[in-house]
């Protein structure tokens, strides 16, 4: 019976979906899906999978003769057609597809097609997706009730099936509607009140100007595209810390509200950073395809996630953008769709020169990343840029007037001025004493300074200073004279092995000759160190300065030699955990007691930041800066020693306006320095200088390269625009040119999907054979033809749409509709659709009066249930924000992939583990306990019941308020009825429990300024109904 | 036990009665690649049209996954002879081209790092099990040891992913969506899939909730969340200051609110809407009625062990399995940390063992002497297995192991798996396979069929392709059933 009546319905639905008795049998609409779906696996693209050479993906193979000399399809005659033949085989031996393969033979209803076609001509075309836009002539139907081009559509597909549109929708549905499909927030019943008292053409769409010139418009629209782009605040995979890509997600929602037209939304993201000079906003676009997740696990292979990485990119920007799976042809040539595996690594090759690495930081953001102030920070920038400038150029002019004064007058007083500035740590040895473990060392002049001699045994315990990790930028600095080649300069590092095995901590090391640099943990795979090319003279007095600036890369060290920067090498660059330690600051120092230092070491520095080559020329010059004074005014000072010289006369020695002017530039470059580091940064797209070659991967798989290939477009779509580069600028500019069969029919469809709750293509994120075909495809030609010619202007498009007498349509199932088309793929009236998990979220915030406005800004944390990080992660703890921000709209969420916010998934959000385009919505009790028990609910509802009590008099009229701002409508009054019942009961329950009456009203952070508490709670509990609606919870 | 009276039935009936649209629209949905069941019938769901495929011998599954990578040497698979090269460098000719984990490429040497513990041979079956395993080793002849399964995988993110949902990168529905998906399921007051962790001394890695997410399927398919405390479902507690009763006079207001807006509207939604608050309703009971252990025995306690009174605890959860498989439960999944013993394993491993030895066995005890263990498939193992080289420094009583892909042993037992069996052979050190390799598709692929599930036939179009748990592999492991 069951069966019965499925298979009843598929032929209902399909009949539907496709072919009428009196049409011609279209190739694209009604044979393709066929022919892909049942023979394409082994007469399909797949070069490697095809069993004969016999291939239906193909015109040209499909009706060549066979090796048996007979033809597989003879156009108009079906009877001499073996296809034919064999598909409407009775015996299960002869017939395609194979019974043995586990194939069901085709349907009735698909052989007669099939047949008709072949009677018909059998005409080929190219799948409909993959031919060029045209924009096709609206249809001269529905005149009367058209109100645009989308009508036209509409109505003619209707007038062939014999179905009326719906009438129109009353003024507050409408306004409810547009409101929430526009900005994702109700309409306020004063808006309410207004369109309803003057519902005209006019009044609409001063509406629908409103609801796109509001900032909310953006809010809204960025959400479903940060579920595409798989944005989210933590890295994802086993650690899942955080990182920090909300500058991004704020570029998104600028984007929408600024109108970008969708063809620069897109070059900016796929390639801002390619363009001519970009903007920090270009840089930052580019985010889009470092929003992937990135593998910080210890024992991961860096090789094999950065091929993940790049293949992620392909996906998400083919789905995205082309509405294409070119995922399958990672491992083997697409089933389906014109796809070698080899033009999936030539499309990879475009996302393969991202100078990334495989294993990504643990905590925070992993090159390349481009800091990406916010506009307050520039603002603060410029000030203190425009300071600097006037104070450079009063320190300059200062200058030039005590230049006399410097050759003639400058008499240092003690001679033992030091470079200062941000120095956390300093042993002299002068007087030479300190607190030495080990034997005492001797004392000795090293040059012109007192010097501590280490005998291989003892080393100097500075204590608990210059506590620095990883995210700290630091120099070390040091006069050595060293009488073995290994030993421990100095170091914060927890003993361990001896070098140069790894300890826990950073340091600045003598390893056979060579100057190292090291911060690191004590993990073997977890570490930065950089060593000198060069050794260094063993025996010989030399000054050794180390700086490291913070980044976690080696990018970030400088070594310097006696004041020269050496050459590098990098022997590992692969920081991942937090490298403090506990263990003292030590000179002469290293982990294991091998290590420690032979030799002198006088004047040992720790500045906690990089000094500059500038910085270092001071510090490495030994003489004293009398003698250097005395040879100054005697002509005969070398140019090695003038920085000293010029540093110490402007800081103390020179004449006080000079001084003066200096100190104000060192504040002001400070605290330049400390607002750079304070900007958030972003990863953002950024090619290796030299490339990357491209491989194919057999199957796949990473360590698996084939022949190396170049970055190209697959043949079966448009060429790369002529005077395009070949890189991903290029690629982007291909996928917005007229001729791309793709990019704008994809864009339109998700809009037509984000209003109607489905795309004209159901399978929105697959345009390919196997994707479902356009239930109007003149309408989506229209559309994105539309679109294009219009300069890519989304918030044109969506006006169009929602000014569509097909949009205004009422969403009530009318009995006919009922049985003739029940999953509304005619569009006879307006979808019903639940709201999306954020808008349910928002819309509670917004009707109980709690939502905070602010824009953009670093992800917040409103309430989630205690534990749930703790349960399935160490040390993790959730706490949740206060005051505005537990108040955000749900976009701002702080979203941690592998243990997302629970209400959200509960109301199918994506994942964002990886792209998502279109999620079911499901009705399930999980909703039903989430938005009757959550307090974010229970406290929302309580908010609403103030709002209620406050606004009016009556209990009717309080009631009604509440409805009318959750519904935009005014209750029925039979629903009155039932609420007015719902509250009276509650009132007299709390009435007489007022301790109940207490507990529910302390849910939440927010107060419960209302005297009576039991009427109080009785609201609350009214309000929640009317949060609880499914009304409420859904777009009608 | 028996569900509660249903106060919805009526509408139920009317809904059903009128439900050629229902099947119509299920119909349609599939033919656009979606699965529309969840707007035309609440919980429980029927099965899929022509599953199960057979009648296969289990009706459900309880899955003991261990987190981590429990150390096959240590634990299943004795290899005496490395006693005699304990400490001395593992033979080239052994390890291969075999790839390491980034915490040991590093490493100078590979010593092999025999094991530590006493193995005893137990049971009729005469298995052999270390002695941190006491209580196992007394339900050998119910289980089936398969010491030769092997993953692609060797690091734990796309480990446990791929034995979760059979695919290393995240997006795909783990096993126990699948089954919901196509099993359907029986109790309607409580999920068709509910998972539970825990972890003992040893923290261990994290976990993820897509290990039990629906990745493209609809996400009523995903795993419930069972947790210890007042809220064992998220949410599931009404506020303070609402009892039970308050709820029954706000679903009846609710109900009749939402069934003027449906007679307005006609949307099937709204009565489905209707039905899952009904079913929220039901959840309020049944599922505190079934984590409220203080019906159980005190023998039932002590045979689950000294932590089974604790909630939260794995010893717990085992019992909480038992209570969900005598509920109809279609899968169950425990997922317990701490088994990733990079270091310090001779002690880390008998704390590991401490926790969950006892109550494992007491879950097949348990089930066993309530008939249901014939008709419940009993999974235990981790993600990978552990090197024999010692990660780290290696003393005379202290050693630690790295992540092995290439063999390690799981077990299975109850739901038609012939007990009392061990499957498959490593090298002498447990290194590679030598006898019936068994891939991780494998074993989907016959945890299915004892569910009667034909895994090449439950499939799911997304993105143009009908997917498949086992994607296009998987052999059903006959041998290992019973006919």
């Amino acid at each position: 019976m069951a069966s019965m009546r499925l298979v009843l319905w598929v032929i209902v639905a399909f009949t539907l979906a496709s072919v009428r008795a009196e049409d011609t049998v279209d190739f694209n609409r009604d044979i393709r899906p066929i022919l892909s779906e049942n023979c394409y696996t082994c007469h399909g693209p797949d070069d490697n999978s095809r069993v004969s050479t016999l291939r239906f993906d193909d015109e040209t193979s499909a009706k060549a003769a066979l090796p048996n000399g007979r033809f597989a399809i003879v156009p108009g005659a079906p009877g001499d057609s073996a296809m034919y033949a064999r598909v409407a085989s009775a015996n299960p031996a002869t017939r395609m597809p194979p019974a043995y393969a586990g194939h069901d033979p085709l349907s009735a209803e698909q052989i007669e097609l099939v047949r008709r076609w072949i009677a018909e001509g059998a005409a080929w075309s190219t799948h409909w997706s993959f031919t060029r836009i045209e924009r096709p002539a609206p249809p001269d139907a529905g005149s009367r009730w058209a109100r645009n081009a989308i009508d036209r559509f509409i109505a003619h597909r209707l007038d062939v099936e014999g179905l009326a549109p719906s009438p129109e929708a009353s003024a507050a549905t409408l306004l409810r509607r547009v409101s929430l499909d526009l900005t994702g927030l109700p309409p306020t019943p004063e808006d309410v009140a207004a369109f309803v008292a003057n519902p005209s053409d006019e009044a609409y769409a001063r509406h629908i100007e409103r609801l796109l010139v509001s900032p909310r418009y953006g809010e809204h629209m960025a959400t479903p595209w940060l579920d595409a782009a798989r944005y989210a605040d933590s890295n994802g995979y086993q650690n899942d810390k955080p990182r920090f890509m909300w500058r991004w997600r704020d570029w998104v929602i600028n984007a929408f509200n600024e109108n970008k037209p969708y063809d620069e939304f897109l070059v900016e993201q796929i390639a801002g950073d390619l363009l001519r000079n970009p903007t920090i906003d270009q840089l930052v676009a580019t985010g889009f395809n470092r929003n992937h997740r990135g593998n910080a696990e210890n024992g991961a292979d860096p090789r094999e996630y950065h091929v993940e990485y790049v293949v992620d990119r392909v996906e998400t920007t083919s789905t995205v953008f082309l509405g294409l799976t070119m995922g399958c042809a990672r491992c083997h040539d697409h089933k389906y769709d014109p796809l070698s595996q080899k033009e999936f690594y030539q499309f990879y090759a475009y996302f393969n020169q991202v100078a990334d690495r495989g294993r990504y930081f643990k905590y925070g953001n992993t090159p390349p990343l481009v800091k990406a102030p916010t506009e307050e920070q520039m603002a603060l920038l410029a000030g203190i840029d425009a300071r600097l400038e006037h104070a450079r150029g009063e320190l300059a002019r200062e200058e030039r007037a005590a230049r006399e004064d410097l050759r003639h007058g400058m008499m240092p007083d003690d001679g033992k001025w030091i470079y200062d500035r941000r120095l956390r740590f300093r042993a002299s040895f002068d007087p030479p004493n300190g607190v030495f473990e080990g034997s005492q060392p001797t004392f000795a002049n090293l040059g012109q300074n007192s010097a501590a001699v280490f005998d291989g045994q003892t080393y100097f315990d500075a204590g608990d200073v210059a506590d620095f990790g990883y995210y700290d930028a630091f120099t070390l600095s040091a006069w050595i004279k060293p009488e073995a080649v290994t030993g421990g300069i100095i170091a914060r590092v927890t003993p361990g092995n001896a070098l140069p095995d790894t300890a826990k901590g950073y340091g600045l090391y003598l390893i056979d000759g060579r100057i190292h640099m090291r911060v690191e943990t004590s993990s073997i795979s977890d570490r930065m160190r950089v060593r000198t090319r060069a050794p260094i003279e063993i025996g010989r007095e030399t000054h050794v300065a180390g700086t490291y600036d913070g980044t976690r890369t080696t990018n970030g060290f400088h070594i310097y030699v006696d004041g020269i920067e050496q050459p590098l090498e990098v022997l590992i660059d692969d920081s991942l955990n937090a490298t403090r330690t506990s263990a003292p600051l030590r000179i002469g120092y290293g982990p294991a007691a091998d290590d420690r230092f032979r030799g002198a070491i006088a004047d040992a520095r720790v500045y906690d930041r990089a000094l500059s080559q500038d910085e270092v020329d001071v510090i490495s010059y030994g003489w004293p800066l009398l003698s250097i004074a005395v040879d100054y005014q005697h002509d005969r000072a070398s140019d090695a020693s003038l920085p000293k010289l010029r540093a110490a006369w402007r800081d103390r020695y020179g004449p006080e306006p000079l001084r003066r002017a200096h100190h104000t530039v060192s504040r002001l470059e400070l605290a330049r320095e400390r607002l750079l580091g304070s900007f958030p940064t972003v990863m953002v797209m950024r090619d290796l200088p030299e490339g990357r070659t491209t491989h194919r991967l057999n199957r796949g798989a990473f360590d698996a390269p084939a022949e190396a290939v170049i970055a190209g477009v697959p043949a079966a779509l448009p060429r790369l625009p002529d005077d395009a580069p070949n890189d991903r600028l290029g690629l982007a500019r291909w996928m917005i040119s007229r001729d791309h069969p793709l990019t704008a029919r994809v864009a339109v469809n998700r809009l037509w999907q984000q209003i109607f709750g489905r795309g004209i293509v159901a399978t929105s994120e697959d345009f390919g054979a196997q994707g479902s075909p356009p239930t109007h495809p003149e309408l989506l030609d229209w559309l994105a033809a539309e679109y294009m010619d219009s300069g890519w202007d989304t918030k044109a498009l969506l006006k169009t749409i929602v000014t569509s007498a097909t949009y205004r349509q009422e969403s009530r199932i009318r009995p006919e509709l009922r049985e003739h088309d029940p999953e509304n793929l005619l569009l006879a009236r307006a979808p019903r659709v639940r709201l999306a998990a954020q808008a349910i979220r928002d819309q509670a915030l917004a009707v109980s009066g709690l939502l905070t406005d602010k824009i953009g800004g670093p992800s917040v944390r409103p309430y989630q249930p205690d534990g749930l990080w703790k349960e399935l992660a160490n040390a993790e703890t959730y706490t949740h924000d206060m005051d505005e921000d537990l108040y955000r709209r749900s976009l701002y969420t702080y979203w941690k992939r592998t243990i997302a916010p629970p209400s959200m998934l509960t109301f199918d959000a994506a994942g964002r583990e990886t792209c998502v385009v279109r999620q079911p919505r499901t009705n399930t009790p999980l909703q039903a306990l989430n938005l009757m028990n959550d307090p974010t609910y229970v406290e929302a509802a309580r908010a609403l019941a103030i709002r209620m009590l406050d606004s009016r008099a009556s209990p009717d009229d309080r009631l009604d308020y509440g409805f009318l701002l959750a519904t935009a409508r005014r209750p029925t009054d039979s629903e009155r009825r039932i609420l007015s019942e719902a509250l009276s009961l509650a009132h007299s329950r709390y009435s007489a429990s007022p301790k109940e009456a207490d507990a529910f009203l302390r849910v939440g952070e927010y107060g419960s300024s209302w005297p009576d508490k039991a009427e109080l709670a009785a609201y609350a509990t009214a309000a929640s109904l009317i949060l609880n609606l499914d009304e409420t919870i859904t777009k009608e | 036990m028996k569900p509660l009276l249903d106060p919805l039935d009526y509408t139920r009936r009317r809904f059903f009665a009128r439900s050629a649209l229902g099947a119509g629209t299920a119909a349609l949905a599939h033919l656009l690649g979606n699965d529309l069941r969840a707007a035309s019938a609440g919980h429980p769901h029927p099965p899929l049209p022509g599953l199960p495929h057979f009648a296969g011998k289990a009706k459900r599954v309880i899955y003991l996954f261990q987190s981590g990578g429990p150390a096959q040497h240590d634990l299943f698979d004795p290899k005496p002879g490395l006693a005699k090269l304990d400490g001395s460098e593992m033979p080239d000719s052994v390890r291969g081209n075999q790839r390491l984990t980034g915490m040991t490429a590093a490493q100078a040497s590979f010593p092999v790092a025999a094991s530590r513990m006493q193995f005893r041979q137990h049971g009729q079956s005469g298995a052999w099990l270390s002695d941190v395993l006491p209580h196992t080793a007394k339900v050998v002849d119910d289980i089936c040891f398969i010491k030769s399964l092997h993953t692609d995988a060797i690091n734990h993110d796309p480990a446990i992913t791929f034995l979760q949902t059979g695919f290393q990168l995240a997006g795909r529905p783990s096993l126990g969506a699948w089954l919901a998906y196509g099993l359907g399921s029986v109790n309607e007051n409580l999920p068709a899939y509910v998972v539970m962790v825990s972890r003992g001394k040893n923290a261990g890695q994290p976990l993820y909730s897509r290990l039990w997410g629906s990745g493209w399927l609809p996400t009523r398919y995903q795993g419930i969340k069972f947790r210890a405390g007042a809220d064992p479902v998220l949410y599931l507690s009404n506020p303070p200051g609402v009892n039970s009763e308050d709820r029954r006079h706000f679903l009846d207001a609710l109900s009749a609110m939402n069934t003027l807006r449906h007679e307005e509207y006609g949307d099937p939604e709204i009565e489905t809407r209707i039905a899952q608050y009904e079913m929220a309703y039901r959840m309020q009971s049944s599922v505190p009625e079934l984590t409220d252990l203080s019906g159980e025995s005190d023998a039932t306690f002590e045979m689950y062990g000294p932590d089974a009174r604790k909630p939260g605890t794995y010893a717990a959860n085992c019992i909480l399995a038992r209570r969900l498989a005598e509920r109809g439960v279609r899968s169950i999944q425990l997922f317990h940390r701490g088994w990733d013993m990079h270091n310090n394993l001779p002690k880390r491993l008998g704390e590991q063992c401490a926790d969950t030895d006892q109550p494992t066995a007491a879950l097949l005890k348990d089930l066993k002497q309530r008939g249901l263990l014939d008709e419940t498939l009993i999974v235990w193992g981790g993600e990978f297995g552990r090197t024999v080289y010692c990660q780290g420094k290696m003393t005379p009583d202290n050693y630690g192991r790295d992540h092995h892909p290439r063999c390690f042993t799981v077990w299975m037992a109850g739901g038609g798996v012939k007990g009392g069996i061990s499957h498959g052979q490593t090298d002498d050190f447990s290194y590679n396979i030598v006898e019936n390799p068994v891939s991780v598709h494998d074993l989907h692929a016959t945890m299915l069929h004892c569910l009667g599930v034909d895994h090449t036939k439950l499939t799911y179009k997304y993105q143009g392709r009908n997917f498949r748990l086992t994607d296009v592999h998987g052999v059903v492991q006959k041998q290992l059933l019973v006919a």
